[in-house]
């Protein structure tokens, strides 16, 4: 998209005026969303975006600046007014770049220009069709598919230029049931990082189904128990918990304002010591994952607890030369119109040594979560929330009756403390994540997991 | 070619000759600033022009979208092309095309377009907003020892113009300017750590109240300070304006005429009850002057105005656009919104509040034998589900017994349902307060009876 020699052109004018290092990130995007809802195509949208991104970094401070273009005259312009923000001493020089072709490639079979209109919009009529002939208590289904197809060419003043590209789809349906004057809600999703052959590893219908029947099931819930209780966490989206307790707290930006409660607490010990948990961009199609971050940095395997022992942190390039540690290749923007910032990828919690059964033998009176709708947590403080969508009492034993949503809420570091058992069933679930007002994709996982004692946010007092 | 007016009218002229029944071209532009401060040091400062168009085609009753950013001749060329064929694929509908002025509620506005944009915006330079924003953390700091850290203090600046130009021959346009400064503080005492946020959001820099978002934010955060979980029970709540106005949020969503239509609303079928077991009116309201949601069209070029969703708690009206309003054979309320250039219209809210009682909230608190004061939620998207009206989030505040504030307490969750929330409403106060969330939301005080709260 654009000539080697003026990328280092735009890079040497970056740091004209000092600095200690410059970036290029430009970004081509096209996206395709296309909605059914209320039995009918209600909306077909596509985008085009292009554009650049350009970043100068001077001590502590970050000066950055985009375009919606890649016009030459745009980017030189904004890269000379963005030099003038800095007047420093320290001039650096632009080495040469040196493409590097390393890394995660993930095939794509099947392109989203490669498929028509037609066949996007029969796969959401058919999706359609089988959850509303799951029960005639259904009254809505509302279904969404959308790709993104993105090419993005990164270089810095250090020598770094990538030219990368990946493909993802993203189906998501939710379903609503209604019987008497109780509305109940399910949701499902099905969302990795490659073409539209996504639906030879699951079938659309198969994801209509599932949604369908959490809401078909949710119509007979019960009160949620208020107060506190063992609680076990099913496989999968369970993962939101690590996602939530604790993973937020590990991203260096948190640490470096000391807005974090795992500050300085780097070999010691945070968790129950059964727990090992990991953030790993490499997983192929995953929904978090991708050959380089969005700043260059190969993508890799980051082990952030082991046995109990808090071992990493996560980072991106300037936290990373800010704490004096290497780059995990986790510096994550939403587009070229944001600054990188320290997210996670795929964050999930290993397989331990517990029987699946075992564990939910184990809780005489508790809770059973089985799907979620997210969560929230202030790093600073360390507590955290998130919303069981499928839950169950759990009865000597034995799960059983369908409770109401209910919000579970703790403090991280007591919660990683209050994990008594972990399943050998891990899998994952993609979801959005929200931070810096940029939302980016991301993958959370786990197996069964037992806390034994947590906040249930329910009615029934 | 530089301004986005003229991008619309080129596309305008390009799109004319294709073969299609009606179409319209939304195009934006905007200025942006965004600064952030860390340790009287510049963390992060960006700016950014940028220019989008959304093309929206009506052909045979069914509608195609696509937008670019990319405004070369060949990106609108194959963006005009797009659109097309994604009518191809939509659902063929009766109510399909272009809003007409005999749909439209409020016809003849005499809103003062100029106050959405304060033409003394541009004499507050770069070095005044950072300026601001230092002195920002400068007194946050010297007001309490306690103050022990900044997590987040971010000044924004966007000038923005909005251009709408369809095939009925509507061409309008608007400027507008706004400025938000936000902070997060961190307080420690002992082991305890607590957080606080405030902000301002003013049509431009030079009238932010620094001081005032300072106080604010602290108080929020040191208030906080040693809190504690309190045991299950059910007991009154009091929430402050900026927790108030997220629940009105979740009320916002249920009046949204295409969730009702489409079953997705605990209000569908509703109209002319009383929701509301008091007198509240609840408005929306796109022409308020001081209003930063303020505009004088809609998504789709309809003009906005007062519109009265409750009236002493009776649910008069939907919001709705043109295509939702033909369904239910009603008029459009210019509710039609868009997130950006990106996305076709939808409907949404523009400043959306509960009216405030002549009651000070202090003598509404006083009233309360044993209760919560809410001071902040957390978990509103994932413990909110506005279609089955359950409702379960977080929640941290100041316990309240005989009707004064006494510890903090944090740790525990409100739950209830929508319905139920509504009827328990007892009272609100005189402390109109607006916040943008999805919109700009408006509340007082609330006082709620009887609400669940699990705790230990």
């Amino acid at each position: 998209m654009l000539e080697q020699k003026l990328i280092k052109k735009i890079l040497n004018i970056l740091l004209s005026s000092g600095g200690d290092f410059s970036e290029v990130f430009i970004q081509k995007r096209n996206l395709n969303n296309m909605r059914l809802d209320d039995g009918k195509i209600e909306n077909s949208t596509s985008g085009f975006e292009l554009g650049c991104g350009l970043r100068l970094i001077n001590k502590d401070s970050t000066f950055y600046a985009y375009v919606d273009s890649i016009d030459t005259e745009s980017l030189l312009n904004a890269a000379k007014i963005l030099s003038s923000a800095v007047d420093s001493s320290s001039k650096n020089k632009v080495l040469d770049l040196s493409e590097n072709k390393g890394g995660y490639k993930a095939n794509v079979e099947q392109f989203p220009s490669d498929i028509a209109q037609e066949n996007k919009k029969s796969l959401l009529d058919s999706a359609n069709e089988k959850a509303r002939d799951f029960s005639k208590y259904i009254i809505q289904v509302s279904a969404n598919l959308s790709d993104a197809d993105d090419t993005v060419i990164i270089a810095n003043s250090n020598g770094l230029l990538i030219n990368d590209s990946s493909v993802k789809v993203f189906l998501a349906v939710n379903v609503i049931a209604k019987k008497g004057n109780e509305i109940r809600t399910g949701y499902k999703s099905l969302a990795r990082t490659m073409g539209y052959e996504i639906f030879k590893s699951k079938n659309h219908e198969a994801v209509a189904l599932e949604a369908a029947g959490i809401a078909i099931k949710m119509l007979d819930a019960v009160n949620a128990p208020a107060g506190s209780l063992p609680v076990v966490i099913g496989p999968a989206f369970g993962g939101v918990i690590f996602h939530e307790a604790c993973g937020h707290g590990l991203e260096a930006d948190a640490i470096i304002k000391d807005a974090s409660v795992f500050k300085d607490k780097i070999n010691k010990k945070i968790a129950s010591n059964i727990l090992t948990a990991v953030d790993d961009s490499t997983l192929r199609h995953h929904w978090g994952s991708y050959a380089f971050d969005d700043e260059g940095c190969p993508s890799q395997k980051n082990i952030l607890i082991e046995n109990g022992i808090l071992k990493n942190y996560i980072f991106d390039y300037k936290s990373a030369c800010k704490l004096k540690a290497r780059q995990t290749g986790n510096g994550r923007r939403q587009s070229f119109r944001d600054l990188p910032v320290p997210r996670m990828s795929n964050t999930f919690i290993e397989c331990g040594s517990d029987e699946n059964e075992a564990i939910i033998k184990s809780v005489k009176t508790g809770i059973y979560a089985k799907e979620f709708a997210g969560g929230q947590v202030d790093t600073a403080t360390g507590d955290f929330v998130f919303g069981i969508s499928e839950g169950y009492l759990i009865k000597n034993g034995v799960i059983s009756e369908p409770i109401k949503g209910a919000t579970l809420i703790g403090n991280g570091p007591d919660i990683l403390n209050r994990i008594e058992a972990i399943g050998k069933d891990l899998d994952f679930a993609p979801g959005f994540c929200g931070k810096a007002g940029q939302s980016i994709t991301n993958e959370v996982g786990q197996p069964t997991i037992l806390i034994d004692k947590i906040t249930v946010g329910g009615t029934e007092v | 070619m530089e301004k986005i007016i003229d991008f619309c009218k080129h596309a305008f002229l390009k799109i004319k000759n294709k073969n299609v029944n009606e179409f319209e071209i939304y195009g934006s532009s905007a200025a942006h600033n965004e600064i952030e401060i860390y340790e009287e040091d510049i963390e992060n400062l960006s700016f950014a022009d940028t220019k989008g168009l959304g093309f929206r085609v009506f052909k045979d009753k069914r509608m195609g979208y696509a937008y670019t950013s990319n405004l070369s001749d060949s990106a609108i060329d194959s963006c005009i092309e797009k659109a097309i064929e994604n009518s191809k694929v939509t659902n063929q509908e009766e109510f399909n095309y272009l809003p007409v002025k005999k749909e439209f509620m409020h016809k003849d506005t005499d809103f003062d377009r100029n106050v959405l944009y304060a033409p003394e915006f541009i004499d507050f330079t770069i070095e005044d907003k950072i300026k601001v924003s230092k002195e920002l953390e400068l007194s946050v700091k010297k007001r309490d020892k306690r103050i022990k850290g900044i997590s987040n203090l971010i000044y924004e600046d966007t000038v923005s113009e909005t251009v709408i130009l369809n095939s009925l021959g509507l061409e309008d346009s608007y400027k507008a300017s706004a400025a938000f400064l936000y902070i997060s503080v961190i307080s420690r005492e002992g082991e305890d750590v607590s957080t606080g946020d405030y902000f301002g959001y003013e049509r431009t820099p030079q009238k932010l109240n620094s001081d005032d978002i300072a106080e604010n934010a602290v108080k929020r955060s040191t208030s906080l300070l040693g809190a504690k979980k309190v045991k299950s029970q059910v007991a009154d709540l009091m929430l402050s304006p900026m927790v108030a106005i997220q629940f009105l949020g979740i009320i916002a969503s249920v009046i949204m005429a295409d969730s009702v239509q489409k079953g997705k609303s605990l209000l569908a079928g509703r109209i002319g009850e009383k929701i509301f077991s008091q007198n509240f009116n609840i408005v929306d309201d796109g022409t308020l002057p001081d209003g930063l949601a303020s505009r004088p069209f809609d998504g789709e070029g309809v003009p906005k105005g007062r519109t009265s969703v409750f009236e002493k708690g009776v649910l008069k009206t939907y919001l709705h656009n043109s295509y939702s309003a033909r369904k239910d054979k009603r008029l459009s309320t210019g509710n039609a919104s868009r997130a950006s250039y990106k996305s076709p219209p939808d409907i949404g809210i523009s400043n959306f509040y509960l009216e405030p009682s002549d009651v000070n909230e202090g003598k509404i608190l006083q009233k309360i034998s044993n209760g919560f004061y809410v001071i902040d939620v957390i978990g509103l998207h994932s413990g909110v589900n506005p279609i089955s009206g359950q409702i379960s989030i977080g929640a941290k505040g100041i316990w309240i017994e005989n009707g004064n504030l006494t510890y903090p307490v944090k740790e525990v969750t409100i739950a209830t349902d929508l319905l139920r929330f509504c009827k328990n409403l007892a009272e609100v106060g005189s402390d109109l307060k607006f916040m943008p969330a999805g919109g700009y939301i408006g509340s007082p005080s609330m006082h709620i009876r009887d609400i669940a709260i699990s705790g230990s």
